[in-house]
């Protein structure tokens, strides 16, 4: 068959719609994994016991499982949880951002952990010896400066993220893959059209990417070690 | 103001102090001095309990450290300054000295930054409150981590080795900071390789070798007249 790139232009609008909910859907992920792994990251550092096997267990989990698995799993757990009869409408939206979400926060809690670590000892030591407490010395001393260094890694998890998110298509979600595929198949133009979404893809990459360059060389200015 | 009793702390099978008893008087200028691996640093470090103590009681300003919040109210009195400083690096030099102050004692901004001005004007940088610590010597550095120690008010300072990690040309600075702060009458606890300041400030020297207390006395007996043969071998190194 003829390869004929027209299918693949009139197809523009709707792959900027989808690529669109494909960076909302990332951000969503992005926002829970980052909560969550604040928490993960302080609990697995913690003296308590009891905490850091919570964060171990849930980082275990999280890494160690197929994100597929988990989307289907987080899809059909919820309302069973939750006891609904019936689901709600956008059901899978939710189902999907809490999933890459639940599962970021694995990897993300890791980075944040090596991140707090890399600071020196003498920093939290100086901060206790002003009489700082625990907490207080995490939000103003060792914090900031881990938050600095945890950027590129941040950044590949970000990009990580952005791309799994076409996984998302199993639960019938139209972000830009699921649509991607779904014109390839009525048009029968399946080339042009899955690289204009690796095209789609690679621009919102480069996004984060410029982005994570820009918050380097802003943070990085009091810092010229 | 700060008592030690019995006090050990050990690293696994290391013993690093083995019973240590001592009494520091209120505005004493206690010098300890000793080889490098006697554990003066230790000994210090236990004082704001830094280091967990693995038996023995410390009781500082009335207070026995037994307990975290003890601990914490204790470390509020008693300023710390380290050999490599631990300025907070993503704060200028008045944030750094004014931090504390604001989220411990709960000081105003404006009247925690007039006595962050202030200290940094006593340290002589009053033209540096806006750097950060990436922009001051290794001297400077030092200076502003006094003055960020005395912005809580202590009453007990401890200095661990504050001039080790300097080049020589600083050193100076440093140590006049600290002698005028002993002229004012600061209680200081001073872990020291100078001998010139421990002659000259101090109120009462420490010599400490493996993990105990060889001899203390006033510093014109322990240098010139040591006991101790331990001492003497030290000093005669040294001197």
């Amino acid at each position: 068959m003829e390869m004929n790139w027209k299918a693949a232009i009139d197809s523009i609008p709707i792959l900027n719609k989808a690529a669109l909910l494909t960076l909302e859907l990332t951000a969503g992920a992005i926002a829970i994994g980052v909560v969550i792994a604040l928490f993960m990251a302080l609990a697995r550092l913690s003296k308590k016991r009891i905490l850091r096997a919570v964060a171990i267990t849930y980082i275990d989990f999280f890494r160690g499982t197929p994100l597929l698995v988990q989307i289907f799993l987080v899809y059909f757990l919820v309302p069973r949880l939750l006891n609904w009869d019936t689901l709600p409408e956008n059901y899978q939206y939710f189902a999907g951002v809490l999933a890459m979400g639940l599962n970021s926060g694995a990897y993300i809690a890791e980075i944040f952990r090596a991140g707090i670590q890399s600071i020196d000892r003498g920093q939290s030591e100086a901060a206790r010896s002003l009489g700082m407490s625990h907490s207080q010395s995490m939000r103003y001393v060792i914090l900031p400066q881990a938050f600095k260094r945890v950027i590129p890694p941040l950044g590949n998890e970000f990009i990580a993220l952005l791309k799994d998110s076409s996984l998302l298509s199993i639960i019938a979600i139209q972000e830009l893959f699921y649509s991607g595929k779904i014109i390839a198949g009525r048009t029968f133009q399946p080339i042009p059209m899955y690289i204009a979404v690796a095209l789609y893809y690679l621009l919102m990459t480069q996004l984060i990417s410029q982005w994570v360059a820009y918050m380097e060389r802003r943070l990085g200015k009091n810092d010229l070690r | 103001m700060i008592y030690v009793k019995n006090l050990y702390k050990s690293y696994g099978k290391l013993e690093v102090l083995k019973g240590i008893d001592c009494h520091i008087r209120e505005k004493e200028v206690v010098v300890v001095i000793g080889p490098s691996g006697s554990g003066k640093s230790t000994f210090l470090r236990c004082l704001n309990k830094l280091e967990e103590p693995t038996k023995g009681e410390i009781t500082v300003d009335g207070i026995v450290l037994n307990s975290e919040a003890n601990v914490n109210v204790i470390r509020r009195e008693v300023g710390m300054v380290f050999q490599r400083f631990n300025l907070f690096p993503h704060m200028t030099a008045l944030q750094n000295v004014v931090l504390a102050p604001e989220i411990v004692r709960k000081t105003k901004k404006a009247e925690a930054e007039k006595i962050g001005l202030e200290l940094l004007a006593k340290v002589g940088l009053s033209d540096k409150a806006g750097e950060y610590p990436d922009r001051l010597s290794g001297g400077q550095q030092q200076r502003v981590a006094i003055a960020r120690a005395l912005a809580m008010k202590p009453k007990i300072m401890l200095f661990d080795e504050t001039t080790s990690a300097l080049d020589p040309e600083m050193v100076g600075e440093v140590l006049a900071v600290m002698k005028d702060l002993a002229r004012e009458g600061m209680t200081m606890v001073v872990v020291t390789h100078e001998m010139g300041f421990a002659r000259e400030v101090g109120d009462r020297v420490i010599f400490m070798d493996e993990g105990i207390i060889m001899e203390e006395g006033e510093p014109n007996q322990v240098f010139e007249h040591p006991k101790n043969p331990r001492t003497q071998a030290f000093l005669s190194k040294i001197l």
